[in-house]
């Protein structure tokens, strides 16, 4: 219903604007904080993008964990039990748990660098 | 990066200041401009002209104060001030510490002044630096050998009895607090920190520790350490402590590769530290001491964003550094989980 471009062009035409455009006229002690504009601008323009898909394959992966689908949550949410758990050991005596437990922690880790920090993944050998 | 707009304070009332604390009969300042760096103090250069008392002529200063906001753990400015006074008088190389005043009436809020510094401290540029390279694993022996002597020195000690001690049980509470206050639950870290509180090391007497010992918080001059700075984390620690901060893979800025502050490896920094303490480095124990570190930066990036999410202060910068948390919660899963990675999430897989 939103009039074109879309959000995610019009984020991305703002972030080439700044860089290529304005960035030249500023003195260059101020051009670390206009990429830092422009790092924040393509952060949000990938989680917006991403959406909250690999959240949600998250939160289904911790119910599997413990074989619940989205009932018997902790008040603070699927990760906030999760985390408690993680504090305590829970997991420890099963390794098929403790498998389970650490494959969520890499998958929750890498989603969010994915977002925020895709060069560093890479530069760690994750896509 | 300079900031050369108005301080912010009165700049008469300080020049009065370092006129009586210096003996001088007048101070005139020239210039005072804001440094880079140092992204919880606030750092000015201050050039004045000294007519008499122990500075007379020109001088070429920094002031040292707080942030509108700070973090917790973070010493006020003139304890760090005692600090750099003791490790100046034990041989570290730092800049010399000058006059502390706590009178808010002067500035609005503590500071303390020391002799301004010439070089670069930014870790990006050293680390990327060709014409620096063949010098690094000298400078990294070097910093080992600093480190050494910082930590002769040993509590108890009356000029640093305010200090607090950090051992790995009293940290490991402390993140676990600040995690139980968090609004969002980070797995990642509880999991590493149930590591670290299954395996702490046995203790070993403590030493000063410096608290943020790491590439971006020195300054080199051409090839010259001309300096170590930013004390305001010290405190009674284990000696291992600063070398796992040192090795943290989030203070190696362009070279991850290079594990000793992305200058050089780590038989350097230990060489030069084992000749100078006279102590057998224990790899094992500095991995402790690393993976700590590593939670230790993931909570303090969190803490900083707090600076703008509770604490009201509106900048980008401190919003942002929050998500360098998970950074560090990758290397975590790295050191602690090697290969465990589900499989498709490997570049290389």
């Amino acid at each position: 219903m939103r009039d074109l471009p879309d959000n995610a062009a019009l984020l991305e035409l703002a972030r080439g604007s700044l860089l290529a455009e304005i960035l030249p006229l500023l003195p260059p002690e101020r051009h670390r904080d206009l990429r830092l504009v422009a790092t924040v601008m393509a952060i949000v323009a990938r989680e917006l993008a991403a959406g909250s898909v690999w959240a949600d394959r998250l939160v289904r992966l911790v119910g599997n964990l413990y074989e619940r689908d989205g009932e018997g949550e902790s008040p603070g949410g699927p990760l906030a039990g999760f985390a408690a758990d993680l504090r305590n050991g829970a997991f420890e005596t099963s390794p098929s748990q403790d498998r389970a437990a650490r494959a969520i922690l890499w998958r929750l880790t890498i989603a969010r660098l994915r977002e925020g920090n895709p060069q560093f993944l890479a530069a760690n050998g994750f896509a | 990066m300079a900031d050369t707009a108005s301080p912010g304070f009165d700049t008469a009332a300080l020049a009065l200041f370092l006129a009586t604390a210096s003996g001088a009969r007048r101070v005139e300042i020239a210039a005072a401009e804001r440094l880079g760096g140092g992204a919880i103090q606030e750092n000015w250069g201050i050039d004045g002209e000294f007519a008499g008392g122990v500075l007379a002529g020109a001088q070429r200063l920094v002031l040292r104060t707080d942030a509108p906001t700070g973090v917790p753990d973070s010493l006020g400015r003139v304890a760090e001030f005692a600090v750099l006074q003791a490790v100046h008088a034990a041989g570290v190389t730092v800049p010399r510490p000058l006059f502390a005043c706590a009178d808010r009436r002067v500035i609005g809020k503590p500071f303390f002044v020391m002799r301004r510094l010439s070089g670069n401290a930014d870790g990006r540029r050293i680390t990327t630096e060709p014409a620096l390279e063949p010098a690094l694993p000298g400078i990294a022996a070097r910093l080992g050998e600093e480190l050494a002597r910082l930590q002769a020195i040993r509590p108890p000690d009356p000029a640093l009895g305010f200090l607090p001690r950090y051992d790995a049980a009293t940290q490991i509470a402390a993140f676990r607090t600040y995690l139980d206050r968090h609004p969002q639950p980070r797995p990642v870290l509880e999991w590493g920190i149930r590591w670290l509180a299954t395996h702490i090391p046995a203790p070993l007497p403590p030493v000063l520790r410096h608290g943020d010992f790491r590439t971006g918080n020195y300054m080199l001059d051409g090839e010259r350490l001309s300096g170590i700075l930013d004390w305001e984390f010290a405190g009674w620690g284990d000696p291992d402590e600063d070398l796992g901060w040192f090795c943290c893979k989030g203070w190696r800025f362009a070279r991850l590769d290079r594990e000793a502050g992305g200058i050089a490896d780590r038989a350097a920094l230990y060489r030069g530290y084992e000749a100078s303490s006279g102590r057998r480095i224990d790899p094992e124990r500095v991995r402790f001491w690393e993976i700590l570190a590593n939670i230790r930066w993931a909570i303090l990036a969190l803490q900083q964003s707090d600076r703008h999410l509770i604490g009201g202060e509106r900048s980008l910068r401190t919003a942002i550094i929050g998500r360098r948390a998970t950074e560090c919660e990758l290397e975590l899963l790295i050191l602690l989980d090697p290969g465990g990675a589900p499989a498709g999430l490997r570049r290389d897989a």
